[in-house]
């Protein structure tokens, strides 16, 4: 790349190319160089996959003085990818039934989209998730967060 | 990998811990037989239900797998328990 710099500063030096020229062609050969290093920036500095699900619970009680309770879940995502993939399992016809009961709900989701593109992006933004409830009435202190690790 | 190992630990009021290790290789191992001989069962019902078996097979074997790291523990002031599958 310093080679093609040089040749570009030449050509200005004797006069061959513009100023204005020589800064596009320099600026046309850094770019390819600038993006690919932002480009590898990111992946290589950035987040590793989540490879658990944490779901913490404190819950205290303050009626019957029986001292907090801690709850402490660890799943693999591992087992939620092969959870998940126990929906294509399920039969055409349970799966509209599914999907139908969840809309009765008010929950709109298609059990039948879930493919597995779908489902490693599904994973992979899993990693930013976050849920905080706090929850404090006058005898309970409840605490639960969810977040991946 | 399948797990091998549950490791099951309860704590009493004294905060005596007893840990219980279960060899799960064992239970995999006498499941064996006794899924190979309900294998055409399993494979009928599959069919009237319609579902693939190899595709069952290989998604339950995924998720033993998968089981592998998993745990809970739940501790309160007079008694705790932990179960972890290794």
């Amino acid at each position: 790349m310093n080679e093609h710099r040089r040749q570009i500063l030449q050509m200005l030096s004797e006069g061959k190319l513009s100023a204005d020229e020589a800064e596009r062609l320099i600026s046309a050969i850094e770019e390819p160089s600038t993006t690919k290093s932002s480009d590898i920036g990111p992946k290589s500095g950035g987040k590793d996959r989540p490879k658990y699900l944490r779901v913490q619970v404190d819950s205290e009680d303050g009626d019957r003085h029986e001292g907090p309770t801690k709850v402490n879940v660890r799943v693999p995502m591992q087992l939620l990818r092969a959870g998940v993939k126990l929906a294509y399992l399920i039969p055409a016809a349970a799966l509209q039934k599914a999907n139908l009961a969840m809309h009765e709900k008010g929950i709109p989701v298609d059990l039948s989209q879930i493919k597995p593109d779908n489902l490693e992006e599904l994973v992979e933004q899993l990693s930013d998730l976050v849920v905080d409830v706090d929850q404090k009435d006058a005898n309970t202190k409840v605490k639960v967060r969810v977040f991946c690790e | 990998m399948i797990p091998f190992v549950a490791v099951v630990s309860l704590r009493n009021q004294e905060s005596r811990t007893f840990r219980l290790w279960i060899p799960l290789v064992l239970i995999w191992l006498l499941l064996l037989p006794l899924g190979i001989l309900l294998s055409p069962f399993i494979f009928i019902a599959c069919l009237v239900c319609r579902v693939n078996p190899l595709r069952g097979l290989a998604v339950l074997w995924q998720i033993l797998n998968a089981l592998t790291d998993t745990q809970l523990d739940v501790e309160h002031r007079t008694a705790g328990v932990s179960f972890h599958i290794l």
